[in-house]
């Protein structure tokens, strides 16, 4: 068990592309528990990536149930990610989002509202699973930062999006 | 650091924001926080700068001399120590949509209310849409629901400035996704 440091942007790290675990017991279970055990010392953290603690492997983990807003959704608890993959994406839903790599900053940012993500979890089994809402958010806010994206990449709109509009 | 608030303001048009930028960056300053944007015709730049070399107001004495010439106004406001810092801010970041036919008041009656309970207006915009003969008022802000507050009272409060300006008002929650 081991609590690790969240890196902060400009560390570079959280701009790589990650790769995949081919080697599942080797170093999986290690980076899963770090992982949870750094995401609830965050206290207010819903999810966080390997590379936000320096781990340049695609594993994340997501568990919204303790949070205000996710636990009044329908959600899984704690999933634990590895080699995740996003198949299927519905709908789209602007909400704002803040990043522990990134502080005291927020955008406003188009997610999809529902999504099926695909992951072997933390014993290796496969799953497929849907999610919707702020479970379908953390999780692409989440697989984001295995490809080197922060939400600062994705923002889409400043302010109020209705005065941005072109003038007849 | 000394920091100054600088505010420029004149009629829209390409290369503003790299005059003015310009000159701040030959003149060895640093931009903090900005926030740029057109109101009707004009584009007005809000921007917090710093000097290593500049403590006063009086040591800028010329240097924007030529964004006058070119009809853009500026002004220097001197901030009070720790004035370029954000004080943290608890609650509930709120999103309120008013909008009806317009008429006077209507920014003041929102604001008015909001203000009496404590409640602090982060970000404010406001445009005139429509055609002349039916103007339409939009106005979108952002607001701090103090800790006391639920967002249930907000909106109870706003129904009745709803029936009193017959305009209307929408309240949401803009929670933050902290991730």
């Amino acid at each position: 068990m081991a609590v690790k440091e969240v890196l902060i942007y400009p560390d570079t790290r959280l701009k790589e592309i990650c790769a995949p675990i081919d080697n599942f017991t080797g170093s999986a279970p290690q980076i899963l528990r770090d992982l949870v055990d750094t995401m609830v010392d965050a206290g207010h953290s819903v999810g966080i990536a390997a590379p936000q603690i320096g781990d340049l492997y695609r594993v994340a983990v997501v568990d919204v149930s303790g949070s205000k807003l996710g636990k009044k959704q329908k959600n899984h608890g704690l999933l634990q990610m590895v080699n995740p993959e996003i198949i299927e994406t519905e709908g789209s839903q602007i909400v704002r989002e803040g990043c522990m790599s990134v502080p005291d900053y927020t955008g406003n940012v188009t997610r999809s509202e529902s999504i099926v993500v695909q992951f072997l979890d933390q014993k290796q089994q496969l799953q497929v699973i849907r999610c919707d809402g702020f479970e379908a958010i953390a999780i692409q806010h989440e697989l984001d930062h295995l490809d080197g994206f922060l939400f600062l990449d994705r923002v889409s709109s400043l302010k109020t999006d209705l005065f941005r509009r072109k003038q007849k | 650091m000394q920091h100054f608030a600088l505010t420029i303001i004149g009629r829209d048009r390409p290369g503003i924001v790299s005059q003015v930028t310009k000159i701040l960056f030959q003149g060895g300053f640093n931009i903090a926080d900005s926030s740029c944007s057109i109101l009707g015709g004009q584009f007005s730049m809000i921007l917090i700068i710093s000097n290593p070399e500049i403590s006063t107001k009086e040591q800028f004495s010329d240097t924007f001399g030529p964004l006058e010439e070119q009809n853009l106004s500026v002004y220097i406001r001197t901030l009070k120590p720790g004035g370029e810092t954000r004080s943290k801010l608890n609650g509930e970041l709120c999103m309120i949509s008013v909008y009806g036919a317009d008429k006077p008041g209507i920014v003041f009656q929102v604001a008015k209310e909001l203000g009496d309970r404590n409640i602090n207006i982060t970000d404010l915009n406001t445009k005139l849409i429509g055609d002349k003969q039916k103007p339409v008022y939009v106005m979108m802000l952002e607001a701090m629901l103090p800790e006391d507050s639920e967002i249930e009272d907000l909106e109870n409060w706003m129904k009745q400035l709803k029936q009193q300006l017959q305009v209307d008002i929408s309240v949401r929650s803009l929670a933050t996704m902290e991730l």
